[in-house]
């Protein structure tokens, strides 16, 4: 109530002529009323109830902040927030080494970056997390939506196939091996059409398209509120050339950041993002280091960096607060993203509701 | 979308006069300005400038369409995703062939049969669709001067004897292939910029660029400052064109790369040689004084531009007259490699037995290694046992 004036989110012009006339505080303008106010300073009444509504509106806002309760900023015990990340779910990779060291797989509400040379998997890792996070609840996923925004044009629907019939082919044999009733209902809804229904694509071609849609986002996630990743594949293409201004760059980026994190807490997803690796030419030598300078390192919660030794792909923790940096293998094969050679089997006699992601491998598949 | 105006993204009358004022006309400088700014800009409060700013987004935000949406386009005309090479098992592997609405890139030494391919794409292209092609006008920017009119006939009528069976045929396909010569990076990126007009109205179903590499080495020396950061701008910006040319269209676009070596030991700087020769003595030497690692032959232009291309086919020496093709970067096939041998036909893939021996695992694609050829004037003899149909190759070794 005792808020200043020039704080309070009103037109400029306006704000100037509250100032000439003397305003100091919210309260004087809510205790003056529309006509007083419009005679005051030479407004028509319906622009003083307009910018008075304004008012009482953060002035409410900022009340139920103070007093503790929901809004736009929420304040709550560390212990409230141990088990709300607790009954969090995350996005599996199929990679079980992968989702190891990331702690379960890829986060809801936090900002994955994946950096990597050409050719070494990323689109491959995204397309196989918009296939992933719609595995219903039962089989261990997070049951949502994902949303597609493609800047480099490298999305192929036809791998998007090869990838989901993968995934619904495993989730048929978990079925198979456990007999739960909700196994099967959960497989009626799980087919290849409807996964592939269920990922929105946008494709950008340039940074002003991308700065559109993510602006849009908020809104696009409210009408489908099922959605619970938003990957942009190749978040540095369109800021890589055409950009003299440097320092408009590292403000638009930083923008963009900042709305992703907002819509990554809102609306509980995770987002994904993939960058590419530049050459940084040093005194002696010259380096592979993640594109887009080093302001843009912080706007990511984890960084997984992917990169070649000889013939393997590996995948390294970069940053992550919560877990150690490790290095893990991985391969790319026509089922998608998966592990170097496959997990040490535990049988054990009711090894089955140990894991309800994983299904006890028979010797066949050993391969 | 960047460049249209704000008048046209449905603002009133009088917010764009306004905004014109401070220099504001297009829907991207709109976009730049941070909300405080735009406060100033258009006089509103915030909750108003938030709404316009969706205004705005939403003249230039893209369409949505579901994967499934795009999965039954495809499969609605299945003959326009892929241009098959007529490589049966190179086409296998690709799912089909060159895929459509990329870009695809031929890297190789000099004389591996990258014009080769280029030209047999371009006959293949202008088939009908009842045999493999097209059916279309082929746009091909030619900055070596390789491109050869007597041998894309040659090989039109040497590989499809039964439709080429007139001269008219033959004519009528040369008069569908549209060639430039360009000789600077500008007129490439001028060109590449008009071709969207070209495109409609000769009905073109396929863009081949030979080379990209050599204009861009010819005026980029990576050596002296600031040249880095020019090529890898030139290079985006003419990528992020073909990869809208090719995805508006739903065509092909062929790019040709040439080799460069890189100095993996040692003060690690990326030495982009000029000319190809050189680059046959380095990789002499090397393997004379038995140190291999000293540096290896693998694609030019850089790491960004390995990121721009969506498929990468290597062209590499195996043993005369049999050279190598290795897909190194595809989004949706795996590493492998297939022997061909260059005829009067084409390109002819050879079903080699000793292929097994070897294990062949790939690494990243912008650091492939590839084979040159390493002696100029040594097989002789083994040249004289094969049979000469490989006229090009005799002459090559000759003026080597």
């Amino acid at each position: 109530m005792q808020r200043e004036v020039g704080t309070l989110p009103l037109a400029p012009a306006l704000r100037a002529r509250l100032a000439a006339a003397g305003f100091q505080t919210a309260q004087e303008l809510l205790d003056t009323g529309p006509c007083g106010l419009s005679k005051e300073i030479g407004i028509s009444r319906e622009e003083a109830l307009e910018a008075l509504q304004v008012v009482r509106q953060e002035c409410h806002g900022d009340a139920a902040r103070t007093a503790g309760g929901s809004g736009a900023t929420r304040k709550c015990t560390a212990l409230e927030l141990l088990e709300e990340e607790q009954a969090q779910g995350f996005i599996i990779t199929f990679c079980s080494a992968l989702d190891n060291i990331l702690g379960g797989g890829v986060q809801l509400t936090k900002i994955t970056e994946i950096c990597g040379a050409p050719g070494v998997g990323k689109t491959q890792l995204c397309m196989q997390l918009a296939v992933d996070v719609q595995i219903p609840e039962c089989f261990g996923g997070v049951a949502g939506e994902a949303v597609f925004i493609d800047t480099e044009g490298s999305f192929m629907v036809d791998r998007v196939v090869d990838i989901a019939a993968a995934c619904v082919q495993h989730c048929h044999l978990i079925a198979e091996a456990q007999q739960e009733e909700d196994h099967r209902k959960a497989l009626e809804t799980f087919s290849l059409e409807n996964i592939l229904s269920h990922i929105y694509y946008f494709r950008c071609r340039d940074y002003t398209e991308l700065l559109a849609q993510v602006y849009l986002l908020p809104e696009f996630l409210s009408e489908h509120s099922k959605v619970r990743l938003v990957v942009i594949d190749g978040i540095a293409f369109p800021f890589r050339h055409d950009f003299e201004d440097l320092s408009l760059r590292t403000r638009l980026l930083n923008g963009l950041a900042q709305q992703l994190i907002i819509i990554a807490n809102d609306h509980k997803s995770a987002v994904v993002l993939t960058n590419q690796m530049t050459t940084r030419i040093g005194q002696s030598q010259s380096t592979l280091v993640p594109a887009l300078g080093e302001s843009w390192g912080h706007a990511a919660t984890v960084r997984l960096i992917f990169h070649w030794d000889n013939s393997q792909r590996l995948a390294t923790l970069y940053k992550s607060p919560s877990q150690k940096e490790s290095t893990v293998a991985y391969h790319i094969t026509s089922h998608g993203f998966r592990d170097v050679q496959p997990p040490a089997v535990t049988h054990s006699a009711e090894g089955t509701e140990l894991n309800p992601r994983k299904r006890p491998r028979t010797e066949e598949e050993k391969q | 979308m960047a460049a249209k105006k704000l008048r046209r993204a449905q603002l009133s009358q009088e917010m764009c006069e306004r905004l014109r004022r401070y220099q504001i006309t297009t829907c991207q400088e709109f976009l730049c300005l941070s909300l405080l700014e735009l406060m100033k800009v258009t006089g509103q409060s915030y909750y108003e400038v938030q709404k316009l700013l969706c205004k705005v987004s939403r003249a230039c935000a893209p369409r949505m369409q579901t994967a499934y949406e795009m999965k039954l386009r495809k499969s609605g005309n299945p003959s326009s995703a892929f241009l098959s090479t007529t490589l049966h098992s190179l086409d296998r592997i690709l799912h089909g062939g060159v895929p459509c609405g990329s870009l695809t890139e031929i890297t190789s030494p000099p004389g591996c049969g990258k014009t080769q391919f280029c030209i047999m794409l371009s006959v293949l292209a202008t088939l009908p669709i009842s045999m493999g092609g097209l059916d279309g006008a082929v746009i091909y920017i030619d900055t070596e001067s390789a491109f050869s009119a007597e041998r894309l006939i040659e090989m039109a009528a040497k590989r499809f004897p039964a439709y080429f069976d007139s001269d008219e045929k033959l004519l009528c396909m040369t008069r569908s292939i549209h060639l430039y010569r360009e000789l600077t990076c500008c007129s490439v990126l001028k060109r590449i910029m008009s071709l969207e007009e070209e495109v409609i109205s000769k009905k073109v179903k396929l863009i081949i660029i030979d080379s990209v590499a050599s204009v861009v080495r010819k005026e980029f020396d990576t050596k002296l400052q600031g040249n880095l950061a020019e090529r890898s701008n030139f290079l985006t910006r003419g990528a992020s064109v073909l990869k809208y040319l090719a995805e508006e269209f739903s065509i092909p676009v062929i790019l040709t790369n040439q080799i460069t070596t890189s100095l993996s030991s040692g003060p690690g700087i990326r030495a982009d040689l000029v000319s190809p020769a050189d680059d046959l003595s380095l990789s002499e030497g090397s393997s004379v004084s038995g140190k291999r690692d000293s540096g290896c032959v693998t694609a030019a232009l850089g790491n960004t531009w390995s990121h721009s291309v969506n498929t990468r086919l290597i062209l590499q020496y195996h043993d005369l007259p049999t050279r190598q093709l290795l897909v190194a970067k595809s989004p949706v096939a795996p590493f492998s490699t297939f022997f061909y041998t260059i005829e009067k036909s084409g390109l002819v893939l050879q079903d080699r037995k000793d292929q097994t021996n070897l294990v062949w695992e790939g690494t990243n694609p912008a650091l492939q290694p590839i084979r040159v050829r390493s002696s100029a004037l040594k097989d002789t003899s083994h040249d004289a046992a094969l049979p000469s149909t490989t006229g090009e190759t005799s002459r090559n070794t000759s003026n080597l």
